[in-house]
């Protein structure tokens, strides 16, 4: 095999990154309630700098508090959050790694939205959520308004901290995806409708933001291109078809973005994305914690624990997985976006094989690929293929323990099959935190 | 309030090895403010500076696990290593700048691991039976474990000392690891540690006789317990377990190895209608007992029981109707029989918060000290209240228990909105404990 497609420069607009492997957006809750960063999320990011990437792509960044997938992100929703973020951007540059910030508002899918929150998330709809029942309220023209001036001000502040870049979180059921969803958008207005109108909300956001921050900031979109809501929930429609998506992406492509980052999946977690494995007992330790943020929570709860109705939900769950492989799943969408649009095309799912990768980009489907779960089973992986590897020799199961596991406990790899023993995998998982500050360190810091 | 009362408050308390400089303790609280790994925070100084800084006169910390396998819930800073004593040396040091001394409770859940964490599937026990509440799983100790949980102890009271703290606690009560050993309706061993009041004693003993042989004679070591379990305060046809006269002699024998003071509490479980005295709010219960789910084999049952009118109004009924009487002082009666029976100075906990309560019973000599949890997170400036003439808080704590309740999932801190201006003011005053957080260009 050769590498040689992946190890080659990609232009983002004003942004070269060296190679084509990135690291996508992914998290974990090391931060303070309140938003304010840690030092663990430094070194979580650092880790994977170090381990070869081209860039990084930030766990998501809330604009606002009433925007939090999840408490215990850092977030950018106030100009206090900028010696945090700046100071991410120089340990992560330290590693010749870029660094792009993913700036999210999550709408109504609050997984478990803090304290801060009202009772209900802002979405394009007032219908719930559909898996959970996480409440939503309707957003009239001035909120729309507010929430474009909070990714305005929040771009401004990431252009302020020095990151190389902001990525628009519109995919996997945030916001941006449940005004372009035709499965969840049922205004009536200007912003709902046709495509045209429910595209609005995102072009606008998008011409704002380049309007803020001038050509020379890299500013990319990730978008569903297909929701396959009815991959999850089968009596609902399924959603924006491929054309449509594709017509979405040239208007965003117009309104000023230098790239598009191709995923799957109305909602998240979704069958596409992630795909793999649907871990049931790890599913019923963790999902627990969210039965307070829904309306269909406790009922899915119950589900999860019971056979066999656990055992039909696993199995229509990893449906898509075994149907269409995984790694690359998405490669048909990005490849159906690549040929629309003149900017370049990241796209996400599974990547872990440097042949593999390779190979997409010389067949022209995608210009680069972004990688999250394989990244945390192999945080060398890209030193790896540099050396000649095509797979890390443990790679990533698609076991879906991470993703399972990250509300209650830290995120890490949790297949105990690719460990030797499980103290060992305890010990890699908490070593997240073997660089904390120790205090005498911090002295100083605070004068309350 | 009156002169006695705030003369009797602000009298140092002498201890064998320690003085410090009023009789307000502020007890055990904490919240999920650490690593989950056990390694401390800026956030864990922040919180327990605002306390010294609001006029206590001693804090006590956090439960410090000093294994992980003794954790009650992750994200409290552990003594389990040496690596960790530059953090609780800190803490001393910012703690110490308020004239506020501090002193480290060591603890080891046993069974009642509310959440166990990722390192251990199963708690330690003096039994193999489950905790009957939430059906937490655990194992019966064999005498090598127990060997080691004491070797543990006694390394973690080093730790406290080489950290520059002012004393250790051992955390005795409330159904963590050693009131496994010493209630007789938990201990149902046939070995030395378990039958007679002694041998159940045995395990509290040679803990603190490690300790002190680990501290040395000249540093201050106090041990905290439930003088009654009460363990049949929710379920009548359960024993009643330790009774006052057996803990009175538990305590006789603990002051001959070595403890130079007592921290009184109550229950055999945590929570339990007796501490935190007070409410049963059901809103929060089910808002927060979710996350508890996966911990053991009865929270089901418990949830959907806590979910479900009429059965949770009678639940809560029952829960409170247990100190519906007295809340403030709770355990003053079994404070004072203790007090009567040891000559070392005894302190209380349970819901103090008036200057002329707490004055009053030192001054007829029911207790040296009180500590206080919820009504400092309540008013963290209250001992300065004190000591200005006020008798109480102007807005004090409710015991509406919602704190307890909230620190799984949330930022420990009061949650009784009726106690601020608006519901947004009530959020920022809760996360103001982060506000302290150091800048990552500072930590580098």
């Amino acid at each position: 095999m050769s590498a040689d497609a992946i190890f080659q420069p990609l232009q983002l607009g004003p942004l070269t990154v060296k190679h084509r492997v990135l690291r996508s957006s992914l998290g974990g809750r090391w931060d303070n309630y309140d938003g304010s960063g840690t030092s663990t999320r430094i070194d979580w990011d650092s880790k994977f700098a170090r381990g070869g990437v081209a860039a990084i792509i930030s766990s998501n960044a809330p604009v606002h508090q009433r925007g939090m997938l999840v408490a215990n992100y850092a977030s950018i929703d106030t100009d206090e959050r900028i010696p945090f973020w700046r100071e991410v951007v120089r340990r992560v540059h330290e590693h010749d790694c870029r660094y792009i910030m993913q700036l999210v508002h999550a709408g109504r899918e609050r997984i478990l939205p803090g304290l801060q929150a009202s009772p209900t998330g802002l979405s394009a709809t007032d219908s719930p959520e559909p898996l959970n029942g996480f409440q939503a309220e309707r957003m009239n023209v001035e909120q729309i308004r507010e929430v474009i001036a909070q990714f305005v001000a929040a771009a401004r502040r990431a252009r302020e901290a020095g990151v190389d870049g902001v990525e628009l979180a519109g995919a996997q059921g945030m916001l941006f995806t449940q005004f372009l969803s035709s499965a969840i958008n049922d205004r009536k207005d200007e912003y709902g409708g046709s495509v045209e109108n429910r595209a609005r909300f995102a072009v606008e956001t998008v011409r704002a933001i380049r309007a803020e921050v001038g050509p020379d900031f890299c500013l990319g979109f990730k978008i569903s291109i297909r929701d396959h809501m009815n991959e999850l929930l089968p009596w609902m429609r399924s959603g924006n078809t491929l054309e449509e998506s594709v017509q979405i992406c040239k208007w965003l492509e117009e309104a000023g973005l230098d790239y598009l980052h191709v995923s799957v999946g109305g909602g998240f977690p979704h069958p596409r994305n992630p795909a793999g494995e649907y871990p049931t007992a790890n599913v019923v330790a963790t999902y627990d914690t969210l039965i307070s943020s829904g309306s269909r929570t406790f009922r899915n709860y119950l589900m999860f624990r019971t056979w066999p109705l656990n055992k039909g939900f696993r199995w229509w769950w990893e449906r898509p997985g075994r149907k269409h492989g995984i790694e690359g799943i998405n490669l048909p969408e990005a490849r159906a976006v690549k040929q629309a649009v003149g900017i370049p095309v990241l796209v996400t799912g599974g990547f872990q094989t440097a042949s593999v990768i390779a190979g997409a980009i010389e067949r022209g489907d995608c210009d680069a690929v972004t990688i999250a779960r394989p990244l945390i089973a192999n945080p060398e992986l890209v030193n790896m293929f540099a050396q000649g590897l095509d797979r890390a020799p443990r790679p990533c199961t698609y076991c879906n323990k991470c993703l399972f596991t990250f509300l209650e406990h830290p995120l890490g790899c949790y297949d105990e099959r690719r460990y030797e023993s499980r103290e060992q995998m305890i010990r890699e998982v908490l070593s997240v935190y073997a660089g904390a500050p120790l205090p005498s360190e911090v002295v100083g810091a605070t004068q309350l | 309030m009156n002169d006695g009362a705030q003369a009797a408050i602000f009298e140092p308390l002498r201890f064998r090895n320690l003085t410090v400089k009023n009789r307000l303790f502020r007890s055990s609280i904490s919240g999920r403010f650490d690593n989950y790994d056990g390694s401390g925070t800026q956030t864990r100084i922040d919180w327990d500076v605002k306390f010294a800084r609001g006029g206590i006169g001693t804090i006590i910390s956090s439960n410090s696990p000093l294994h992980p396998r003794g954790l009650i819930v992750p994200n409290y800073a552990h003594l389990d290593d040496d690596d960790k004593i530059a953090f609780w040396r800190e803490i001393g040091r910012r703690v110490h700048e308020h004239d506020c001394a501090y002193i480290a409770q060591i603890a080891f859940s046993g069974r009642q691991r509310d959440v166990g964490g990722i390192q251990y599937e199963k708690g330690l026990s003096s039994t193999a039976k489950p905790e009957p509440i939430h059906g937490l799983q655990c194992e019966r100790m064999t005498v090598q474990q127990i060997q080691e949980v004491v070797d543990a102890f006694a390394q973690a009271a080093r730790r406290v000392r080489e950290a520059e703290l002012d004393g250790v606690e051992i955390h005795g009560c409330n159904g963590y690891l050693i009131t496994q050993f010493l209630s007789p309706a938990i201990n149902d061993r046939t070995d030395d540690y378990g039958g007679a009041l002694e041998n159940r004693a045995r395990f509290a003993l040679e803990i603190v006789r490690a300790v002190r042989a680990a501290i040395g004679d000249d540093f201050h070591l106090q041990f905290k317990i439930s003088a009654v379990d009460d363990n049949d305060a929710l379920f009548p046809w359960a024993g009643k377990g330790t009774t006052l006269e057996e803990s009175i002699q538990v305590c006789k024998w603990l002051e001959e190895a070595g403890v130079d003071g007592f921290h009184i509490s109550a229950g055999n479980s945590f929570p339990h209608p007796r501490n935190p005295a007070g409410g049963w709010p059901i809103e929060d219960v089910i808002r927060s007992y979710d996350t508890m789910l996966s911990s053991g084999t009865r929270t089901l049952r418990n949830y959907v029981l806590f979910r479900t009118p009429p059965v949770n109004r009678i639940f809560k009924w029952r829960w409170e109707k247990v100190a519906r009487d007295r809340i403030e002082g709770i355990n003053l009666p079994l404070a004072r029989a203790v007090k009567q029976a040891v000559s070392v100075p005894v302190i209380c906990a349970g819901g103090f918060q008036t200057a002329s309560v707490i004055g009053g019973a030192i001054a007829d000599g029911s207790v040296d000290g009180v500590s206080m949890g919820r009504p400092l997170i309540a008013n963290p400036d209250l001992a300065n209240m004190f000591a200005q003439g006020l008798d109480r808080a102007p807005k004090p704590c409710t015991y509406c228990n919602k704190c307890l309740i909230n620190f799984i999932e949330n930022p420990l801190g009061c949650y009784e909105e009726s106690r601020y201006s608006s519901h947004d003011e009530m959020v920022r005053q809760i996360l103001s404990v982060f506000q302290g957080a150091p800048l990552p260009a500072e930590v580098t």
